[in-house]
């Protein structure tokens, strides 16, 4: 479909690409001159307020999946899979408590492997590096290859080309600007992106009623109005459980728990949440009304542009790419900006140079950022087309840590065998059931069998944690 | 059993309005902590 048609002139599709990237660089820039250490280009200095904290919560989990793949649930899974889809905001919202309560145990911390370092000790925090640094760098690469394959359908900017210069940009505003720069341009993407798809949505109601929405699915897909359709029942608690397990252990939220500001921390996440729920409906609906709007759609996955570029012509073309240019960004910067700590202050400082000074650190973050970069445009470039398989693949090893994280926050009896024995017994039965059954449910199985070893370690416990030791001084 | 009309409507307009609340909630936000001095 990409190759047959597309919804923007690529001469305006690369004045967009260039106006929005000089925009970001610059930024990334300005707000870089403020950083003077590691903690203030990682960090933020720690004084991030509600505003930005709000924003880059619900930004952050906008990613080109939301604007793109929300529509397509609603095409394949009707009414059930944009709820589905929205449930994802759960994560946000219980992380809110947990927030408070990291920034409250942790008041030095910088990451969530130095959560898994000082709880559960060296070999618990080795899993959960190899389990997240996975998991972080098959999403980055995902996200960098929808990049590229966006572009190109939507603008026919050439793969390798978009690719490039989505990554380049990213990189660049990331490294200079560390975590502020981060979290800046995600207010002014978060804006963009909602107001977007606000405008969008009424358009395309100016176009088609709700009525006759409802009256052509009763007419010609009445499934995806059944109120018990079970496979859209079951992406609930798939996506209910991959969004806990992907907040609850990602350095992405960890380290924003930590730059946010005293007492904003659960507030902003909370509110994040929230301004994210609705963002699947407003930008699922399109997809069906595309029967009642009477366009095509050979492929799925293209069905919001697709209406949207018939409905509203190149204005319409305009507003998606920027969209979805603004999603992607307010994605890879995020997980540039946190796996470079993680990298930085977990093996870099904790492993191998534990006398490195501030600056050090924050110089070794900068070139860990440019070092992410390259290694995730070099598996980029070839263009696998199955990486999506396998950001599922992962969903095991991110359900199998929700159990030792959460107990690890609250209970003193959470130990190290319950984590260890936790994240290796709940990701090994839960791939096994993926390759077995699917990826449907292997995320969901893998947090049932962490769940009821760790809560059994718990129970047997003898030994109880000194919160003090989750002091440790920067 | 499926999903009325009424249902739809609220879930679509509900939706929308929503994100276009939150838009002006952000910029609201953004507006007093920069007059309080927080923003960061």
């Amino acid at each position: 479909m990409a190759e047959d048609k597309v919804f923007l002139d690529p001469t305006v599709g690369w004045i967009l690409l260039a106006l929005f990237s000089v925009l970001w660089i610059g930024l990334g820039v300005y707000w870089g001159r403020r950083n003077k250490s590691f903690e203030d280009h990682a960090l933020a200095g720690r004084n991030v307020g509600l505003a930005l904290g709000t924003a880059t919560a619900a930004a952050t989990w906008i990613t080109s999946n939301t604007t793109m793949l929300a529509p397509q649930f609603a095409l394949q899974l009707g009414i059930w899979g944009m709820l589905a889809y929205s449930t994802a905001a759960f994560g946000l919202i219980l992380f809110a408590p947990m927030a408070k309560r990291i920034r409250q145990l942790m008041p030095h911390g910088y990451t969530s492997g130095d959560f898994f370092r000082l709880r559960y000790g060296r070999a618990a925090w080795a899993i959960f590096l190899v389990f997240t640094l996975f998991y972080s760098l098959t999403w980055l690469v995902s996200m960098a290859m929808a990049g590229g394959i966006l572009l190109e359908a939507l603008a026919g900017i050439d793969y390798a080309w978009g690719m490039s210069v989505i990554l380049a940009v990213c990189v660049i505003y990331t490294m200079r600007g560390g975590l502020a720069a981060v979290i800046g341009t995600d207010f002014i993407q978060s804006l963009i992106i909602i107001v977007g798809i606000c405008v969008t949505g009424f358009a395309v109601l100016q176009n088609v009623s709700v009525s006759e929405i409802h009256a052509n699915l009763t007419a010609t897909k009445p499934a995806l109005l059944d109120v018990l359709f079970p496979a859209a029942i079951m992406a609930i608690f798939n996506n209910l459980l991959f969004g806990l397990g992907e907040v609850f252990h990602n350095n992405v939220w960890w380290s924003r728990a930590f730059a946010f500001r005293e007492g904003v921390a659960s507030k902003a996440f909370l509110m994040g949440g929230l301004v994210w729920l609705p963002i699947p409906i407003a930008a699922g609906f399109i997809a069906l009304a595309s029967g009642a709007l009477g366009v095509a759609v050979p492929s799925a996955d293209m069905v919001g542009p697709l209406v949207i570029a018939e409905v509203l012509g190149g204005v319409g073309a305009v507003a998606i790419f920027i969209v979805v240019f603004c999603s992607l960004a307010s994605s890879i910067d995020s997980l540039l900006a946190a796996t470079s700590d993680l990298v930085t202050e977990d093996i870099w400082r904790r492993l191998l140079h534990p006398s490195s000074s501030a600056d050090n650190l924050k110089r070794t973050a900068q070139w860990v950022t440019l070092g992410l970069g390259v290694l995730t445009w070099l598996i980029c470039l070839p263009r696998i087309g199955t990486l999506a398989t396998v950001l599922f693949f992962a969903g095991p090893l991110v359900g199998s840590m929700i159990w030792p994280i959460v107990t690890g926050l609250y209970w003193r009896s959470a130990n190290t065998v319950g984590a260890i024995g936790a994240m290796v017994l709940g990701a090994s039965v839960g791939l096994y059931f993926y390759f077995a059954i699917g990826f449907y449910v292997a995320t969901l199985i893998a947090t049932a069998v962490s769940m009821v070893w760790t809560l059994g370690a718990c129970a047997l416990a003898k030994g109880r944690f000194d919160w003090t030791r989750l002091k440790e001084a920067a | 059993m499926t999903f009325s009309e009424g249902t739809l409507s609220v879930l679509i307009y509900g939706s929308l309005i929503w994100c276009g609340l939150s838009a002006l909630g952000l910029a609201a936000m953004l507006i007093r902590d920069g007059k309080s001095g927080e923003i960061w």
